[in-house]
């Protein structure tokens, strides 16, 4: 996952400009980022740039488009937008990223964080190891640890004593449940931290009240979380739309299209059939789209503080 | 994903600068970057490539070979070159090359054309035939690759099964009903049997078109995917349905493979590994390297597989003539347009694809050998029984029209297989899709013939 999408924190807001020295002061703090900038522009603009304008060009990775692409306008768009298959892993990519991150890793991070407040601290350090131990694990392991657990001859119907192929018969849930597995320990760490923030005499006061647990944890824990709920929403959600490396070694986005999410879809079009101007035009979309995610989370952190 | 795509770039760029140069510049010397494909299960171009390396540097003093490895399929193998033809700082000298993206990079001028030099080495007029060299020669009539194998494809069946299924052996049959009635025979009396295996989805990429889809078109009557008269691809028309329509009995009426298995990358190596030696599996739409996986130095050796697996032509649809059909393609060995050292690279590939180069590539893979003095070895077929019939197969080839747009017609063709192969689209309606999609892929509706 990258970072970069993170919120930025608020603007530090300036007092009144002072005139050319203050300027001059800014500048030279800025210095010593020039370098950084500098590799930045050159090694992460460049490339985002230069993929926006392919995505307007036929460019292919080989044959004559490759040495002489021409620029298409929007046809790679109009082509998008009326081609089946990018709807069909549109709509698969919604379905991974509500069931596994909104739904998925979001609850069950709560849930674990919610269940080891108070608890030993033998307890909270052997969950958080195992839950952590997952997270930690690159994609393509955990990816090779689901497959041997859901294959044929896997732990899972050694267990049962059944042969179902899981990953042909529900490929969708078999990438749902390995990427809740794998990123719930992001959700879980983000709420044992906010968690620790919660007040415990305001708790412990409406305990006295006569508050039962479920209205405690409604009306006093969840609202002074919620802004933590909103930023971790938005980073998994963002982490999971472009989500590639764990669905691709565990189904390769079959059987057929049946997992092939937009990140899979768009590799195919790009690398296996080497029409990287279309890919691209999808990748442009798949950012669209995350942009408009983050404005819509970021909107909502905004009504929540008005 | 962009930052993703950003990170391709870094990486290639990466690789480029850490390449050739340091070593270049610190021996003085000259070096000519090889790459190949390798897998655990496919080391025979590896073997070959090494020994190669080793002769020509003995001989030719200042010049190193250094040996790139893409681990992976054939499909994974594709996209790593072209990644790597990118840029000519990042492309390899010498590549192992599949024909039929030979034009694609003809178009691109990314090869190199070898017949100045190939005037010069006798092996090329006297040891290889014509239809081998017209494998490697560009639309421009320019050869731009040395063949290092060619192949056909065929039936290959289990006698065991066939004895217990009550189906006479040998076994030669003369349409594709044929090839139906004995498939359904082993799946009414060996239940636990698979009766046919074929390639038929998007996982295994261009072995769908060539060994699934192409075997059946190829013999329909007048069956091909391009006009050679008009000059144009042929917009699907009834022989198209009808192959499509074999593979929709084959998975209609529960004869091929389970869809798992039928989409699994290691569908071969489950076929020739496991179902055949197992007596698993009836019959399998394959190419002419399929035994040589059993052999005492291959992948899982097998002795009894002499007596136990027999082979039959692929009949025409309706047993019209010629009777068989069978495809052929193949690799070469191909020099970069960017390579620097054009005439050392050259000789470089002289050795990979000589005599005993190509001898040792044969004999290991259980590709038919596109040389003639190999082929006239005893030492090639002496432990393959098959090999004799496979290279007769040449008399009923076809080639691919191997054009520059052959790539993604081959894509459109493997969308209309797997979607027939999971019952998605009847054949009609995938028959269909494939020529509303053909224009856009051979580059508008003027090259294209409706049928």
């Amino acid at each position: 996952m990258t970072v970069a999408t993170a919120p930025s924190p608020p603007p530090v807001t300036s007092p009144p400009a002072r005139g050319p020295s203050r300027r001059g002061r800014a500048a030279r703090r800025l210095l010593p980022l020039a370098p950084a900038l500098v590799l930045l522009a050159l090694f992460l603009a460049g490339p985002v740039l230069w993929s926006v304008y392919i995505a307007f060009t036929n460019e292919t990775l080989t044959g004559s488009a490759s040495v002489n692409a021409q620029f298409v306008g929007l046809a790679n768009f109009v082509k998008l937008f009326g081609d089946p298959n990018f709807l069909n892993s549109f709509l698969l990519t919604f379905v991974f990223v509500i069931g596994s991150a909104v739904i998925g890793q979001n609850t069950l991070g709560l849930i674990i964080a919610l269940l080891q407040r108070g608890r030993a601290r033998v307890t909270r350090s052997v969950v958080n190891g195992v839950v952590i131990a997952a997270w930690v694990m690159p994609e393509v392991v955990a990816a090779a640890c689901w497959f041997s657990f859901l294959a044929e001859d896997g732990t899972l119907n050694t267990v049962l004593g059944i042969s179902q192929e899981w990953l042909y018969t529900a490929p969708m849930v078999a990438v749902i449940l390995a990427n809740i597995w794998r990123g719930t320990a992001f959700s879980m760490l983000v709420y044992s931290a906010a968690l620790s923030e919660v007040p415990t005499d305001l708790v412990e006061a409406a305990a006295v009240d006569g508050a039962g647990p479920a209205r405690r944890l409604l009306h006093i824990t969840l609202p002074l979380i919620r802004r933590s709920i909103m930023a971790n929403l938005m980073l998994i959600t963002l982490q999971t739309l472009a989500s590639f490396g764990l669905i691709y070694a565990l189904t390769g986005g079959g059987p057929g299209t049946a997992s092939q999410t937009t990140p899979l879809y768009m590799y195919e079009q790009a690398f296996r059939y080497f029409e990287i101007g279309y890919g691209s035009a999808i990748a442009l979309v798949m950012l669209l789209i995350g942009a408009l995610f983050s404005l819509v989370y970021l909107r909502l952190i905004k009504v929540e503080d008005a | 994903m962009i930052r993703r795509l950003a990170g391709s770039v870094l990486l290639l760029a990466a690789v480029a600068g850490c390449g050739a140069d340091p070593a270049r510049e610190s021996s003085g010397g000259k070096e000519l970057e090889v790459l190949y494909r390798v897998e655990p299960t496919w080391p025979h171009l590896e073997k070959m490539l090494t020994a190669a390396k080793k002769q020509y540097e003995s001989t030719h003093p200042g010049v190193t070979v250094k040996l790139t490895a893409v681990q992976g399929h054939s499909e994974v193998y594709y996209t790593k070159l072209a990644l790597l033809n990118r840029s000519p700082d990042s492309a390899p000298d010498i590549y192992y090359h599949d024909t039929f993206q030979v034009n694609a990079d003809v178009a691109a001028g990314k090869l190199a054309p070898l017949d100045d030099y190939l005037a010069t080495w006798p092996d090329w007029s006297t040891q290889f035939p014509d239809s081998v060299k017209q494998a490697a020669r560009g639309g421009d009539g320019k050869t731009y690759g040395i063949p290092i194998s060619t192949d056909t494809r065929g039936l290959w069946y289990q006698k065991d099964v066939f004895a217990r299924a009550g189906l006479p052996v040998p076994w030669e049959p003369k349409t594709w009903d044929d090839v139906l009635t004995a498939a359904r025979t082993i799946k009414q009396k060996l239940p636990d049997v698979i009766p046919f295996s074929m390639y038929s989805t998007k996982a295994h990429g261009e072995a769908t078109t060539m060994q699934g889809f192409e075997m059946l078109l190829y013999g329909t009557p007048g069956g091909t995917l391009y006009d050679d008269t008009q000059q144009k691809w042929v917009a699907g028309g009834k022989n198209f349905t009808d192959a499509l329509a074999f593979v929709n009995a084959i998975y209609r009426e529960e004869l091929g493979p389970r869809q798992a298995d039928a989409h699994n990358l290691k569908l071969y190596d489950k076929t020739v590994f496991e179902w055949f030696p197992a007596a698993k599996l009836g019959i399998s739409l394959d190419g002419a390297w399929a035994s040589s996986a059993w052999k005492p130095t291959g992948s899982k050796p097998w002795p009894e597989w002499k007596d136990k697996i027999g082979w039959a032509a692929m009949p025409t649809q309706n047993g019209q003539e010629p009777g068989a059909v069978s495809m052929s393609g193949g690799w070469v060995i191909a020099m970069s347009a960017y390579a620097k050292d054009k005439k050392e690279a050259f000789d470089f590939i002289t050795v990979a694809t000589s005599k005993e180069s190509s001898m040792t590539y044969s004999v290991g893979t259980g590709d038919l050998s596109p040389r003639k003095d190999v082929a006239a070895d005893p030492a090639y077929s002496a432990d393959n029984p098959s090999i004799k019939f496979f290279t007769d197969l040449a008399a009923v080839t076809h080639y691919r029209p191997a054009f520059e747009a052959y790539p993604k017609v081959s894509a459109q063709i493997q969308e209309a297989m797997e979607a027939v192969t999971t019952g998605a689209r009847t054949p009609e309606e995938a028959m269909a899709a494939y020529v509303k999609a053909l224009p856009a892929a051979v580059g508008g509706a003027d090259k294209v013939l409706s049928r």
